[in-house]
């Protein structure tokens, strides 16, 4: 897998009042102390009640954990002594877990396409928020707001009102956790706004994620983040 | 009978090779069908998400070129036997796919000058930045992207890295002998290397 990595595992400490030693979690998922592209990966392991443990390191502290990841980036997820990477890719794992797929190639294909979609919806409103060129960004704002924003959210929104109030298969699929869990990210991208405002459907999805049960309990218990 | 999957796509191999290399390899029919760029326009909003390629089946329309891969790399058994081992070949296509998109920005510049300051840049940031980390990878699996054998993965390496050259005019793999052989022996599988014989032959 990675060579030359330099994983520590952290043991919870032992509480000497405590006769059972803690064992830690089969599963380290490492990112920034932000929601973000981690957050599909926390909603699926938290909805089949899949243990992990949810490692923010201080941005200060990226610098120097950089180098060890496979390629440099996070969120990266540990596991029986490997290391996963590509945020997409582990959300697809975790959601095989937590038994949020399809029942065939095809179905999952479906799936899959929409994860790509909603990716892809993201791809290009971040190419407008971190641009770093004052006008370049301007130019880029009406385009996104006025044209790309509508054209992805309308056809999504059909999309769930066909899927009886989910976005593949009828049913909840990782493709309703994934999109929601990325919500606040996109909305803070789009500086702040509700971008689901104007979508009856896309939002009545949202309410449904969000009042799973074990997604109502995680987000409860989660760090408070801006994104 | 007509074939169970017809692929729509542009007159070019991009997004739409590795899904017709799956295809031949597991000599499944499909149609393969190539618009012209002028005939896009009215199909467009027709599409799922007005992107090309998508994959018809059975009365059903899907989109995502990688995502297309995925099915068929498993209906034609070059996918990973359990949820770990298919993480580690997304996560190795994505990459790639990562790589990829940093590509467009050259493809789209026009002005010569402005496109040989973006080449420098993607071959100082960019290509050495990954390349050596997947030619690692290559060498640690035996001579493939995953698993220490032949997997989609490879498959999706061998038709987007002709892009790394057409889009800097140079031989970029040429310092990475593993992940040449990659495409290498891809290409030279019976039903690839009939593939790419009778294939119409298109500069993209």
């Amino acid at each position: 897998m990675m060579e030359g990595a330099c994983i520590k595992r952290t043991r919870k400490s032992i509480n000497i009042f405590n006769t059972t030693e803690e064992m830690a979690p089969a599963y380290k998922l490492t990112y920034f102390p932000v929601e973000a592209l981690a957050e599909p990966i926390r909603f699926l392991f938290s909805y089949g009640g899949i243990e992990f443990e949810d490692f923010r390191f201080d941005r200060e502290n990226w610098p120097q954990m950089k180098p060890n990841m496979p390629f440099g980036q996070v969120p990266v997820l540990e596991h029986n002594g490997k290391v996963a990477h590509q945020s997409i890719a582990m959300a697809r794992y975790a959601a095989k877990k937590a038994k949020l797929v399809g029942n065939d190639e095809w179905e999952d294909l479906e799936i899959d396409a929409i994860v790509d979609t909603v990716n892809d919806l993201r791809q290009k409103i971040a190419l407008y928020h971190y641009e770093a060129d004052a006008a370049v960004k301007e130019s880029r704002k009406e385009p996104l707001f006025k044209e790309t924003l509508p054209y992805y959210l309308q056809r999504l929104d059909a999309v769930v009102k066909a899927n009886n109030g989910h976005l593949a298969l009828g049913k909840l699929t990782w493709a309703d956790l994934y999109f929601v869990a990325i919500l606040k990210y996109l909305n803070s991208m789009c500086g702040g706004n509700d971008i689901l405002a104007d979508y009856p459907n896309l939002t009545a999805l949202k309410n449904t994620v969000l009042e799973l049960p074990a997604i109502k309990t995680w987000v409860e218990k989660r760090p408070n983040t801006d994104m | 009978m007509a074939p169970q999957y017809k692929l729509t796509y542009f007159d070019i191999r991009g997004l739409a090779e590795t899904i017709r290399y799956l295809f031949k390899y597991g000599e499944i029919e499909f149609e393969d069908v190539r618009i012209k760029h002028e005939n896009w326009p009215p199909l467009k909003d027709s599409t799922p998400f007005g992107v090309l390629p998508i994959l018809e089946h059975n009365g059903k329309v899907v989109g995502q070129s990688i995502a297309i891969a995925r099915y068929l790399g498993r209906k034609v058994k070059l996918a990973g036997e359990n949820e770990w081992e298919n993480l580690e070949i997304d996560a190795v296509v994505d990459t790639l796919n990562d790589m990829k998109s940093k590509l467009s920005a050259i493809f789209a510049e026009k002005d010569e000058a402005k496109k040989k300051v973006l080449i420098e840049a993607v071959k100082k940031d960019t290509f050495s930045f990954y390349l050596p980390r997947l030619e690692a990878i290559v060498k640690k699996n035996k001579g493939y992207f995953a698993l220490g054998r032949l997997t989609w993965a490879d498959f999706y390496f061998a038709t987007v890295s002709p892009a790394y050259d057409l889009v800097t005019g140079e031989d970029i793999l040429a310092s990475y002998p593993n992940l040449k052989s990659v495409r290498e022996k891809v290409n030279a599988l019976p039903a690839i290397k009939k593939w790419i014989e009778v294939r119409p032959k298109t500069d993209f």
